[in-house]
């Protein structure tokens, strides 16, 4: 396919990439059931992620100086506030992620509407920051989290897969709408690189996949978005991509993409601010 | 928002080490702490109870202590290397001149359990038992009591860690979370310490290799990984470690990478950890005894830490 003509982004740049990670730390399921209490072996793996990885991604992203956007279950940032507000302070974004990584589309809407509101005052508290953006932890929300999630100040999401570049999820009722950031699985280092025990994941226990060829697809994924002048976000955790012999992946793939022209390197929210003053028309007549 | 750049650029090459390195003796820039698991079957019939019984799949495991022990031996005698073994109670009963030529080879005697019960489905009396049971067996069969323990399936109860403690083990590699070692709370002067190795499943070679057609192990049958492939992984995780200055623990198994086919992954990837020069390869008694001459206690916030009281909590102790 030939680039999309005119540029979708500033400047006339070909293309954009608005790197992102999930620092779920040991939030999640078995959090959530509680049985991560029963097992600290699950528990300090998952924990690796903001206690040390998150440092190592900041060094690396600010030796690259290329801006990330960080999505931080609640109950992350009150366990480890110095480690995320590094991450406000080494000048990148900051979405929400959920409290302890609810499954929205589980939710009720008054649970919904109190995991925002409890995260919202973590936020504020540690950070002394309101996020406009939200990443759906464990990727699906209900037919109800749009509205709360507009209720709550969020303007932006990168929850779903389903394009390749940013588009408008619209509010009927009220006429309001999200800007959304969609992802791919292929750029989720889950797909490629993680590995449990006691939960399983892979849930079959496949291979750890082979750093080489993960570097390769990520490159391709890249190229791809590049040539045809797209908007390219990751899914990367600390945990899983954040680790001393993995964080050479992605430093490769950022020399990668700093070799390439007309790259634009911008927080999810710059985009998500960007598509909105560019498309206005687009979101009124949705 | 445009990223700030207060610490500047670092050293293309990654010579420069972060602050927040660890240091090790003789100014060497890391550590690497080779581990054998050398449970014998008992491992996996724990983990898939349809294995008993089953000779030919049993066999696969057995395979260790017929020659995996030996040609890990060979190649760590090449290398003058002092590996640490975890060795499981029962296995020291079935194959004592095994484990005693182990021993006398220089290496370090470790307790895997007395047979790999899953603790997630044992009492804390019984997970004492089992720890009291392996240290006898090993003690006997070494003259030495282990000073080293390895949870088999990587958990315990709270409240295991003093039976740790009152057994004589000074160090554990058995939880993760970290890329150095730790101390398991509570730490300081009134308690004897208990330094933990954290394990990283991309450097254990279980993951990558283990395989058995029927009962299927791993459950979804996936491929055995390529040899290349994980060399090659392992060598970039090495060079992580490196060009950070942390604590590599290498967690493999002579029924897996002790065979004909697959030792020269371990050859090779020891020479490239050799040929560094400021590695240092120690056994995990000898870090452990290099953290606490060092260190008093963890840096504020490490889950270790937190883990106690979260516990607590949520009313498990």
């Amino acid at each position: 396919m030939a680039p999309v003509r005119p540029s979708l982004w500033p400047d006339g740049v070909r293309s954009c990439v608005a790197l992102a990670f999930d620092v779920d730390g040991p939030t999640g399921n078995a959090m959530l059931d509680g049985s991560i209490w029963r097992n600290p072996s699950f528990f300090t793996l998952g924990s690796y992620g903001p206690w040390r990885a998150v440092g190592y991604l900041l060094d690396l992203l600010a030796e690259y100086r290329i801006p990330a956007t960080f999505f931080v279950p609640g109950w992350v940032l009150e366990t480890w506030p110095a480690q995320i507000q590094a991450i406000v302070e080494r000048g990148h974004d900051i979405g929400y992620h959920g409290y302890q990584h609810e499954a929205f589309w589980q939710l009720t809407r008054e649970r919904q509407q109190e995991v925002m509101a409890r995260s919202l005052a973590l936020f504020r508290q540690h950070l002394d920051l309101t996020p406009t953006g939200f990443r759906t932890p464990s990727g699906d929300w209900g037919d109800d989290t749009i509205e709360v999630l507009l209720d709550a100040g969020v303007t932006w999401s990168s929850s779903m897969r389903g394009d390749d570049r940013p588009y408008f999820i619209e509010h009927a009722k009220s006429g309001r709408s999200l800007v959304e950031i969609p992802g791919r699985w292929e750029l989720d280092d889950y797909a490629s690189l993680a590995y449990q025990r006691s939960p399983d994941f892979p849930a079959g226990l496949d291979r750890i996949a082979p750093y080489d060829t993960t570097l390769d697809n990520w490159r391709r994924e890249f190229d791809g978005s590049h040539r045809d002048g797209l908007c390219m976000t990751t899914l990367f955790h600390p945990k899983v991509s954040g680790k001393p012999g993995r964080i050479l992946l992605i430093e490769r793939l950022l020399q990668h993409m700093r070799a390439a022209d007309g790259v634009w390197f911008a927080t999810c929210g710059e985009v998500a601010q960007w598509w909105r003053s560019t498309h206005a028309d687009d979101a009124a007549a949705a | 928002m445009v990223a700030q750049h207060p610490r500047g650029r670092r050293g293309r090459g990654m010579t420069t080490l972060p602050r927040s390195a660890p240091r090790w003796p003789h100014g060497k820039r890391m550590a690497v702490v080779v581990s054998v698991d050398f449970l014998d079957a008992h491992a996996i019939t724990t983990q898939e109870p349809r294995m008993v019984g089953r000779e030919k799949s049993l066999s696969v495991w057995q395979y260790g202590a017929r020659r995996g022990v030996d040609r890990l031996l060979q190649v760590f005698g090449e290398l003058e290397l002092a590996a640490s073994w975890f060795v499981a109670g029962r296995v020291a009963l079935e194959h004592r001149t095994l484990v005693q030529r182990i021993h006398q080879a220089g290496h370090e005697i470790g307790n895997a359990s007395f047979a790999c019960e899953d603790f997630d489905h044992l009492g804390l009396a019984q997970q004492h038992d089992s720890l009291r049971s392996a240290q006898a067996a090993l003690r006997d069969a070494t003259g030495e009591a282990p000073v080293g323990f390895r949870a088999p399936f990587g958990n315990w109860a709270p409240g295991f860690t003093q039976h740790l403690r009152e057994a004589g083990i000074a160090w554990s590699s058995s939880w993760r979370g970290d890329d150095r070692p730790y101390f398991h709370p509570p730490a300081g002067a009134s308690s004897v310490p208990l330094i933990e190795v954290p394990l990283h499943y991309e450097l254990e070679d279980e993951p990558y290799f283990t395989f058995n057609l029927y009962p299927p192990v791993p459950v979804g049958q996936p491929r055995i990984a390529s040899y290349r492939e994980v060399l090659a992984n392992w060598r970039q995780d090495f060079a992580g470690f490196h060009r950070l200055g942390l604590c590599m623990p290498l967690r493999i198994h002579p029924e897996i990478l002790g065979t004909a086919g697959r030792i020269d992954l371990l050859r090779e990837l020891l020479a490239t950890i050799r040929s560094q020069g400021d590695v240092w390869i120690a056994t995990g008694r000898e870090l452990a005894q290099w953290w606490r001459s060092q260190h008093t206690g963890n840096e504020p916030g490490h889950p270790v830490d937190l883990l106690a009281p979260l516990q607590q909590a949520s009313h498990i102790s």
